[in-house]
């Protein structure tokens, strides 16, 4: 059996856990942008260490918590009106849409498959051409290459019935429109790995200060150390604390393939409105492979639940524990705000690991 | 936002690579990647090889902690 | 005969008593399997375990087992958490019209081969056939009696703060298996089902000290379900070590791809069992002398703060909680 070797070895009292748990200077607000950073930062207890001075905010970077209703309920209708397979990631099933999710419609007959990736879905088009198979596009700057690549090859194999329902988003702007909410980002390290570090860097000059982060217990503790012995410094900074997988020039071969297939679009984050340029679409000439335009998709406006404040969690306004309707009407398993669907969310990650753990 | 999984490359053809995360194999893109070898590490997200990496977090910590 | 199940079999006339002498009777036959109406059991003035459990899974055959294996398995893993010698099992069966009869002689040898290991008798059975398409293959319903030894009292109400938590294997490897075996997700892994009759298992402990206060076995819902059931239902706190916690590593590759948890697949032959900490120690040196427990480990112990929860000493030595089970286990990838 291949093993890949154990190296994360023992990250207590090292010299990073040091910086972190004596820490006593002023207080730092720290927003994790990605989602898995808040699960294994939950995971690892990491939170359960930090002094009161450092505060961990759970920011956007969970496309299923950036989604809108909307787009739940665009998907409902193509599973339920036009009879589409709708090909997903397991994170969307259980979003709410205005009336039901994707598991509900499930239940009532529609067929929704969940993929591990886009290429399963082009590969499920191709094998039923009778069937036409709709991919949930969501995710940033890491799961969009893999939604172009299958969009490239259906394009190739001359695939009529395959298309996506597109919600992809870019980071960039995002960090622009939350750069009040925290002194120092941790960067999404494996959007970084297709961006390079460029971006982020030049992020400094409008006085956006964070570092480039990895996923391991040692990766965490490093990316807090730094942030905490940089922001003495006073100065807006930039660190790559995750060089082994991010370079400084990215995957150029992703970003054109990224620049052939989509171009950017003004697009709607949940809780944060409208950001111009924040998301992708197709490109014309990649236009039949659109969902909205092969279906006709009338414009809808979903609605989310009004008492819901993930818009306010995401931007580090308030904490999970603080809306009215966490841990009661809205729960993991009852889930009223997108926060609370993925487990990746800041609300279900507060709620499963119990708030003050 | 983004699992990612590192993994060692087993086998390449035709731009498809097999990979290996401690006994779990899937078949993976490798198109965005060139000149990827059996026994290199890729990191791994939603059935592609986003990059190549080293798998040894340690000694990259530690040596930021160094610099520090 | 025909090679495949028709509605006639299941229609009561001729086919159905074929059906009965050349596949069940020829596999489940003994003294108390007659063709009577009811099985006719002798039991002594004794306390009895009764448990009943119904089997659907698909794909019915994988890596380590079918869906017969699991029907007995499951119903002897039930009595023996009571601390019930397996006795008297009848089984029911419901299958799909067209399902070749070659395989269910297939599901038939492995129930008899499992029910002989487990010392358990078949003694009474239904067969029902289904329209093409009303169920998936065939569906498996049994139902288990057995004797509870007199020093056996456990009850998943008794864990105490002090108990040592073990569990008896490495954890997740069936559910892990029935993913793989789907071929959903288009991984490929050296994992087989750890389904397998615990009574040995249990006796052994039992032999070794009595003084044991819960024992469960992992089945859907996984570890993690079970312990926080133990929680809630003895009110006490559980506190796990996470290194401790046995887990394959192909099973770990496999989560690591799909962004799932171990703690949350299920098992087959898995049991969380909770004793004093001297008992515990003396419990591992038997189990690991029984071949369906020889990676048992001790993962944690009980305390009286946060009654109900499970908190986790991590990797880093740092405390978090256990995420509460949520349903449906979904692949978390972007």
């Amino acid at each position: 059996m291949e093993q890949v070797p154990a190296k994360n070895e023992m990250a207590s009292h090292s010299p990073a856990w040091n910086i972190i748990t004596s820490y006593n200077g002023p207080k730092v607000r720290i927003m994790e942008v990605c989602g898995t950073h808040t699960h294994e930062i939950f995971r690892l207890g990491i939170r359960h260490i930090l002094p009161p001075a450092i505060e961990l905010i759970s920011g956007p970077g969970c496309p299923v918590c950036v989604t809108p209703v909307s787009f739940i309920d665009e998907a409902l209708l193509l599973a339920l009106e036009h009879h589409v397979t709708l090909c997903t990631f397991g994170d969307l099933v259980r979003v709410p849409g205005t009336k039901m999710n994707l598991a509900d419609a499930r239940s009532s007959g529609a067929n929704i498959r969940i993929v591990y990736t886009p290429l399963d879905a082009y590969l499920y088009a191709k094998n039923n051409p009778e069937q036409q198979t709709v991919f949930l596009s969501v995710g940033f700057e890491t799961t969009v290459p893999a939604a172009c690549l299958a969009v490239k090859k259906a394009y190739a194999d001359g695939l009529t019935n395959f298309s996506l329902l597109t919600a992809n988003k870019t980071m960039k702007n995002a960090y622009r429109a939350l750069k009040r909410s925290a002194n120092a980002f941790l960067y999404p390290g494996h959007v970084n790995a297709i961006t390079g570090t460029a971006l982020c860097e030049s992020l400094t000059q409008e006085g956006i200060s964070g570092v480039i982060t990895g996923f391991t217990a040692n990766e965490l503790l490093t990316a807090l150390a730094v942030i905490l012995t940089k922001t003495k410094e006073g100065r807006p900074f930039f660190y790559n604390c995750y060089p082994r997988v991010v370079t400084q020039d990215g995957s150029k071969t992703a970003q054109s393939l990224i620049a052939e297939i989509m171009e950017p679009c003004a697009s709607e984050w949940r809780g944060l409105g409208i950001i111009p340029q924040s998301g992708l679409k197709l490109q014309p000439i990649y236009k039949g492979f659109d969902a909205r335009l092969r279906f006709h998709l009338p414009a809808l406006t979903g609605r989310s639940d009004p008492a819901c404040r993930c818009g306010d969690v995401l931007q580090g306004k308030c904490k999970p524990t603080d809306c009215k309707i966490f841990g009661n009407r809205c729960r993991p398993e009852h889930p009223i705000g997108a926060c609370m669907v993925s487990n990746e969310g800041a609300c279900s990650a507060y709620y499963q690991y119990g708030g003050n753990l | 936002m983004c699992v990612g999984l590192a993994a060692r490359v087993l086998n390449i053809k035709n731009g498809i690579a097999l990979v290996d995360a401690s006994g779990a194999k899937r078949e993976i893109s490798a198109e965005l990647l060139d000149e990827l070898d059996p026994g290199d590490y890729v990191m791994v997200h939603a059935g592609i090889a986003i990059a190549k990496i080293t798998n040894d977090d340690k000694a990259e910590t530690d040596a930021i902690m160094e610099a520090l | 005969m025909e090679t495949t199940i028709t509605l006639a079999h299941g229609a009561g006339g001729k086919q159905t008593s074929d059906l009965i002498a050349h596949v069940f009777k020829k596999h489940f036959s003994n003294p108390e399997f007659t063709a009577d109406d009811a099985a006719v059991l002798t039991i002594q003035e004794q306390k009895l375990a009764f448990t009943t459990d119904g089997f659907i899974v698909s794909p019915w055959k994988f890596p380590g087992g079918n869906i017969g294996k699991l029907s007995i398995c499951g119903t002897v893993n039930d009595l023996a958490c009571m601390g019930a010698k397996p006795l008297y099992l009848s089984c029911a069966f419901v299958i799909e019209e067209g399902f070749p009869l070659d395989q269910l002689e297939e599901i038939a040898t492995a129930m008899e081969k499992t029910a002989l290991e487990a010392g358990i008798k078949i003694v009474a059975g239904d067969t029902k056939v289904a329209g093409k398409g009303q169920v998936d293959h065939l569906f498996i319903t049994t139902t288990g009696v057995g004797q509870i030894m007199s020093e056996a009292h456990t009850s998943g109400a008794n864990a105490r703060p002090g108990d040592a938590v073990i569990v008896t294997g490495d954890i997740g490897r069936h559910g892990c298996t029935i993913l793989l075996a789907r071929n959903t997700y288009g991984i490929d892994a050296a994992v087989t089902s750890d389904c397998a009759p615990l009574w040995g298992a249990v006796e052994s402990m039992f032999t070794t000290d009595n003084n044991i206060h819960v024992i469960r076995d992992a089945t859907r819902g996984g570890v993690g379900t079970v312990l926080y059931e133990i929680a809630e239902q003895s009110n006490v706190g559980i506190r796990l070590n996470r290194p401790a916690i046995p887990v394959d590593p192909a099973v770990k590759g496999v989560c690591g791809m799909l962004g799932l948890d171990p703690m949350y697949l299920a098992c087959e032959g898995r049991l969380v069992v909770f004793a004093p900490k001297k008992t515990a120690s003396k419990l591992l040196e038997a189990l690991h002398r029984n071949k369906y427990a020889q990676n048992a480990a001790i993962i944690g112990e009980v305390t009286d703060k946060m009654p109900g929860k499970v908190i986790v000493t991590t990797e880093i030595g740092t405390e978090t909680m256990l995420p509460p089970p949520g349903g449906e286990l979904l692949p978390r990838i972007c």
